[in-house]
C-alpha cells in the first residue's frame, strides 16, 4: 500500500505510529555488496560475512560471472526485528538478470551478512 | 489450470520478501529472540503481529479459492462456504492493511511466510479444512482476542472494534471447518483420523514452546505499546470462551492448553 502522506486534515482516524525509517548504514552495506559482487571481488565481500552466513556467501559469489553485470538494484526490504532481508537484482545486456536475497544484521558492531540466497530462476526464498 | 500449486507461484509484487518459516526463526534465534514468533514485549509487536495476520488473510483468500477450484466434485454446499470464505477473507486483507497504516506500517515491512500455503498442498478438502480452518482460524481466534484486549487497554476504539469485527467471521470460519471436516469424513474413520491428525501437526507448529498459556496464567509484564505505558500479556495467550463460541469442545481446548505447557518443559 503506498505511503498516503500528511493525513492530519483527513477526516476519520489518524495514524498512531510513525514508520520506521531505514537504516542508512545497512542500506549502504547493500549497495557496496551489489558492487563487490558484480566486480567479483571476493575476498571484500567474505570480509563482510557474518560466521554463519559465509558458506552461503561463498555458493553465491560463485554463481555471479565477474564483470558481466553492469548495473543493480535493491528490489525490496523487510525486517525481523534489527535484521533486514534484501532482495536485489544485477543486470547486464547480455545475459539473464541475478536475483538473490541477503539478511544483514549487526555482528560484532558492524553491519554483516547472515544469509545470502539465490532466487534466480525461481520467485521467492520460499523454493529455495 | 494445475491443480495445488506451489508456494511461489502467488501473486505478489517482485518488491515482496518471501521467507520460509525456517528461516525466519533462525533470523529471531540469532538476535536471542524467541524463535517462534513476535512476543507482546518486543518493540515491533503490534505492527508485527498486524502484518502476520495480513499475510495470514491474503494466504487465507488465496487458499478458499483454490480449494474450491481444486475440488469441483465437493457438495455444492461445501462450495459455497469457500466462496464465501474468499469473500471474508478479501475483506479481512483490507481491513489489516489498513490497521497497518494506522499502527505506521504497511504491506511488505515484514516478510511473508508461508505456513498457510503449505495447507494447501494436500489433496483432501477434509485435510485442507481441518488445518486451515480449524488449526489456523483456531489460533487466528486466541490472536485476535488478545489484540482487542490489547487494544481495550490501550483504549483504541479503532484496533479494538475492527478487529472484533474480522474475529466474528473467524468464529463461523472455525465452525464451518468443523462441519465439513465431519461431513467430508462421515462413514470413513481413518480419512477423519487423518484430517484431525493434520490439524494436529499445525497445533502443535504454534504452541510456541511455552510461550503460550491460557489467559488467565499468562503473567504481565510491561510493554511500551505505540507510545503508551502499560502492564500487558508476557505470553501468547488462548482464549477458551472464543474457542467455545468456535465450537471447540472443552477437551479440545483443554488438550491444547496441556500441549502448550508440556512444550514449556522440553
Amino acid at each position: 500500500m503506498p505511503e498516503l502522506g500528511n493525513r492530519a486534515n483527513v477526516m476519520g482516524p489518524q495514524p498512531i505510529g510513525a514508520r520506521h525509517s531505514l537504516p542508512p548504514d545497512m542500506l549502504a552495506l547493500g549497495e557496496r555488496i551489489l558492487d563487490l559482487l558484480a566486480a567479483g571481488k571476493r575476498t571484500e565481500l567474505e570480509a563482510l560475512a557474518a560466521p554463519k552466513g559465509s558458506t552461503e556467501l561463498r555458493e553465491l559469489i560463485d554463481a555471479v560471472a565477474p564483470g558481466v553485470f553492469d548495473r543493480h538494484e535493491i528490489v525490496g526490504h523487510a525486517k525481523v526485528n534489527k535484521h533486514y532481508y534484501v532482495k536485489a537484482r544485477l543486470h547486464s545486456r547480455s545475459v539473464e538478470p541475478f536475483t538473490f536475497q541477503m539478511r544483514l544484521g549487526e555482528h560484532e558492531g558492524h553491519w554483516a551478512i547472515w544469509e545470502a540466497v539465490n532466487l534466480t530462476g525461481g520467485r521467492t526464498a520460499w523454493t529455495r | 489450470m494445475q491443480r495445488m500449486i506451489a508456494v511461489d507461484r502467488l501473486a505478489r509484487p517482485d518488491n515482496r520478501i518471501m521467507v520460509p518459516l525456517d528461516r525466519i526463526r533462525e533470523a529471531r534465534t540469532d538476535q536471542g529472540l524467541t524463535p517462534l514468533n513476535v512476543m507482546p514485549f518486543e518493540e515491533d509487536f503490534l505492527k508485527a503481529r498486524l502484518h502476520g495476520i495480513a499475510a495470514g488473510e491474503m494466504q487465507a483468500m488465496e487458499a478458499a479459492g483454490r480449494t474450491l477450484f481444486d475440488f469441483p466434485d465437493a457438495p455444492w454446499e461445501f462450495q459455497l462456504d469457500m466462496a464465501r470464505q474468499v469473500w471474508d477473507e478479501s475483506r479481512h486483507t483490507e481491513i489489516f492493511s489498513k490497521l497497518l497504516e494506522y499502527v505506521g506500517s504497511y504491506l511488505g515491512e515484514f516478510p511473508e511466510g508461508e505456513v498457510l500455503w503449505s495447507c494447501t498442498q494436500v489433496d483432501d478438502p477434509a485435510c485442507r479444512v481441518a488445518g486451515i480452518n480449524r488449526g489456523l482460524e483456531g489460533l487466528a481466534c486466541d490472536v485476535f482476542e488478545q489484540i482487542i484486549r490489547l487494544g481495550q487497554k490501550m483504549s483504541d476504539a479503532v484496533i479494538e472494534r475492527a478487529v472484533d469485527y474480522v474475529l466474528a467471521d473467524e468464529i463461523t470460519h472455525v465452525r464451518m471447518g468443523s462441519k465439513w471436516m465431519r461431513k467430508l469424513t462421515e462413514g470413513d474413520p481413518e480419512r477423519l483420523r487423518r484430517a484431525q491428525q493434520f490439524q494436529e501437526n499445525i497445533d502443535a507448529l504454534f504452541n510456541f514452546q511455552g510461550f503460550r498459556t491460557s489467559k488467565e496464567e499468562a503473567p504481565h509484564v510491561p510493554l511500551v505499546v505505540a507510545g503508551q505505558q502499560m502492564d500487558f500479556d508476557a505470553t501468547l495467550t488462548i482464549s477458551r470462551e472464543t474457542r467455545l463460541m468456535a465450537g471447540f469442545t472443552e477437551e479440545e481446548i483443554d488438550r491444547l492448553v496441556q500441549a502448550a505447557a508440556r512444550s514449556a518443559a522440553y
